[in-house]
């Protein structure tokens, strides 16, 4: 053990002296804000420019009631009155984008349609929207007929239909109060945790492919035989894998350094508080599975290689291992407790990432699938450093040249 | 002299094809021992068995003080034949991290790098990185790794290949004065000349398969008949009328005359003619090169296209 700490403890150092890591280590924060920043603005610029200007020609004198509305449902509107007709629309509108005018005309009443001029550039979602104005028309319309404001209200009343699952009632049949904001802070309370454990994820799984690095480049500098006059090949790994796990959570630490103060003034979210909670712990466990089974595999399949602009399919194949949880993000988000979603979080490959965003997004864990899911990835990590111990082996010592899929085989049979 | 190594019945095999046979040796304290043989004889085979790099299919190999217990590795330096450290490291950091990892006092590690970058004229070059250092350079800084946690046994695997002869002079001088302190030293080589002034003992060996072992001394008795070099132009038939020549070489300058077993150089020498035209004369044994070459010859361990008699 020993040994392995004094590998380790050469590994970070050796990194922390390397420029390269140490611009590395400060620039992926430093993308991500610079990203997010990024996104602000783009959105900040979108809305500005989603305002539609809305004429209305108006003969029912509804224009007050129209104001109203798309106050209240804060739309983008710049409603304003005009006398323009009908005729005239076509040359208004040649020259202009995100503009309409509506014709609220007595004829249109009478046939229940008002036709809507739009310029050619518009809000996607701009005939969906002006619906809304169908209410207040009709409210104006029934008002003209000479009813009172009590029979109006009844008359408008909306009916709606709302579906309530049966894990909202308690046990009284009663609905649980469904305060959003308490809803809202129920989806920090995990989602916070998660994005921590994610982070982490992120920043071990980047450095188990440096572990892939530093075996493949042991293989290249031909050193790897003086280490071993030395320490085991067992040392040796486990010296890497310890290692760059540490340079890992020092990439979390950076991370989470830029980016808690940068959530908390951006967003305001006390995320510190969130944080400390047991479900963060859980979350963190199974990063740190999802790096010891990356680390494993990578510190294997970076000794069967020289070179690696002339690696093969296979280890081509086996370097993308990481990414697999890309293919499931779609469908875990459409369903969290669905089959893909299941699925993944038994693939060892996919469940670490798989397993923090399900449990983000759930209301209640399946407690069951996840203790599955656990025991599948600790007997993989187990397994997968057995095979990388015994790959690593020969493999680090053979040098200049990239073993084949055929003589790794032969290595694991050994 | 106690036995530091001992090597018996050592057996290989990579896929089916068996490339050690049986070799057995023994290492003793203060000694330099040479495993010699050419590109592909099994030396590197042999002696990564012996670091448990790879592990024998056949055969025990016993370090004696420490029986029971596996490698010593602590005790041991090693050079191996593939040359090799971290590229963007500098030469005290690299140094250092090695004498760690064989549990030596860092301050002391610190002073004895010092020394020895003085020793190989590398002062100075604490700082520098290994890739910006000449391939000679380089070297010598992995000697200094070998040596540097005072091993009590010391394996080089071909120490002299690409240096250039100073750099040859210099590690030579410092293997004789390592085995002067009782260090044991293994070495291997294929260039055999070169080895021939330092070693005290070979092993020979040809296709994974021990050719000659022994002192130098007792080899060279036992094997080397005495070969004569004139210089200055002679006829040929004159040359061929000495007796006991086993054959001759011309050389543009002269002949070599091999002659035959047993001959007794002074006795022999009275038998020249007295109308031989020498210039000059020299009366030696024959080279561990030309001994290896002839006992593999006979052992059939070599073909005829490299047999000297060609």
């Amino acid at each position: 053990m020993n040994k392995t700490m004094k590998v380790a403890k050469w590994e970070i150092k050796r990194n922390l002296k390397n420029k390269s890591f140490l611009i590395s280590l400060f620039l992926t924060p430093l993308i991500f804000i610079i990203f997010a920043f990024i996104g602000n603005l783009v959105d900040g610029s979108e809305d500005a420019e989603s305002l539609t200007t809305v004429y209305i020609h108006d003969e029912l004198g509804a224009f007050p009631l129209l104001e109203e509305t798309a106050k209240q449902l804060e739309l983008d509107f710049d409603l304003k009155k005009t006398s323009v007709a009908e005729s005239e629309v076509k040359d208004k509108l040649k020259d202009s984008e995100y503009t309409a005018y509506i014709f609220l005309t007595k004829e249109g009443l009478d046939s229940g349609v008002f036709p809507v001029y739009t310029s050619e550039e518009m809000e996607p979602y701009f005939e969906a929207q002006i619906q809304a104005f169908s209410e207040s028309i009709k409210s104006v319309h029934i008002g003209q007929l000479g009813l009172s404001e009590e029979q109006l209200r009844e008359i408008l009343k909306p009916f709606v239909f709302k579906q309530i699952s049966a894990d909202e009632l308690d046990e009284n049949g009663q609905v649980h109060a469904g305060d959003p904001e308490t809803e809202k802070e129920n989806l920090l309370k995990k989602a916070v945790p998660a994005a921590f454990a994610g982070i982490i994820l992120f920043s071990i799984v980047i450095t188990s492919m440096m572990i892939f690095t530093s075996a493949s480049q042991e293989k290249k500098d031909k050193i790897a035989e003086i280490i071993l006059s030395s320490v085991t090949t067992d040392e040796l790994m486990q010296g890497k894998i310890v290692g760059y796990f540490v340079l890992g959570m020092i990439q979390a630490l950076v991370i989470l350094v830029f980016a808690i103060p940068f959530v908390i003034y951006q967003f305001d979210i006390p995320v510190l508080e969130y944080l400390l909670v047991p479900e963060t712990l859980l979350f963190v466990f199974i990063s740190v599975l999802g790096y010891l089974l990356f680390a494993a595999i990578f510190v294997g399949i970076g000794s069967t290689m020289a070179d690696i602009s002339t690696a093969g399919n296979f280890q081509g194949f086996i370097m993308l291992l990481p990414f697999l949880p890309l293919f499931f993000i779609g469908p875990v988000i459409d369903n969290p407790s669905g089959l893909a979603a299941q699925i993944a979080s038994y693939i060892p490959f996919s469940s670490p990432a798989i397993l923090i965003m399900r449990l983000a997004m759930l209301e209640e864990w399946p407690w069951l699938e996840i203790a599955i899911s656990l025991a599948i990835l600790v007997i993989s990590v187990w397994l997968f450093m057995k095979l990388a111990g015994k790959i690593f082996k020969v493999g680090i010592l053979l040098y200049g040249k990239n073993a084949t899929p055929q003589e790794i085989w032969k290595w694991i049979r050994a | 002299m106690e036995v530091f190594l001992s090597v018996e019945g050592l057996g290989k095999y990579f896929k089916d094809k068996k490339v050690l046979h049986d070799i057995s040796f023994e290492v003793r304290t203060g000694e330099i021992m040479a495993v010699l043989g050419p590109n592909g004889a099994g030396k590197t085979t042999t002696i990564r068995n012996i670091m448990g790099i790879i592990y024998p299919d056949e055969g025990t190999i016993t370090f004696h003080r420490f029986n029971g217990k596996g490698i010593p590795r602590h005790k041991i330096g090693y050079l191996p034949e593939e040359r090799g450290l971290y590229k963007n490291v500098k030469v005290m950091d690299i140094l250092l991290y090695l004498a760690d990892l064989k549990d030596y006092p860092l301050q002391k590690a610190k002073e004895r790098i010092s020394a020895y970058l003085k020793k190989f004229d590398l002062e100075g070059k604490e700082k520098v990185k290994i890739e910006e250092l000449s391939k000679g350079m380089a070297q010598k800084v992995q000697f200094i790794a070998a040596v540097l946690h005072e091993p009590e046994l010391l394996i080089l695997d071909e120490p002299f290949s690409g240096l250039d002869p100073v750099s040859q002079e210099i590690f030579k001088e410092e293997i004789r004065s390592l085995a002067r302190q009782g260090t044991s030293i293994l070495l291997s080589s294929h260039q055999m000349n070169l080895v021939e002034a330092i070693c005290d003992r070979v092993f020979m060996i040809q296709k994974g398969q021990k050719v000659v072992y022994g002192t130098l001394d007792d080899v060279k008795t036992q094997y080397a008949n005495f070969k004569c070099v004139i210089k200055g132009k002679n006829n040929w038939d004159h040359l061929k009328n000495i007796p006991s020549v086993r054959r001759i070489e011309e050389k543009p300058d002269g002949a070599v005359l091999y002659l035959e077993k047993d001959v007794q150089p002074a006795k022999w020498v009275k038998h020249l003619p007295d109308d031989l035209n020498i210039n000059e004369m020299t009366i030696d044994r024959i080279s561990l090169h030309e001994i290896f070459i002839d006992i593999a010859t006979d052992k059939k361990l070599i073909g005829e296209e490299v047999s000297p008699d060609e």
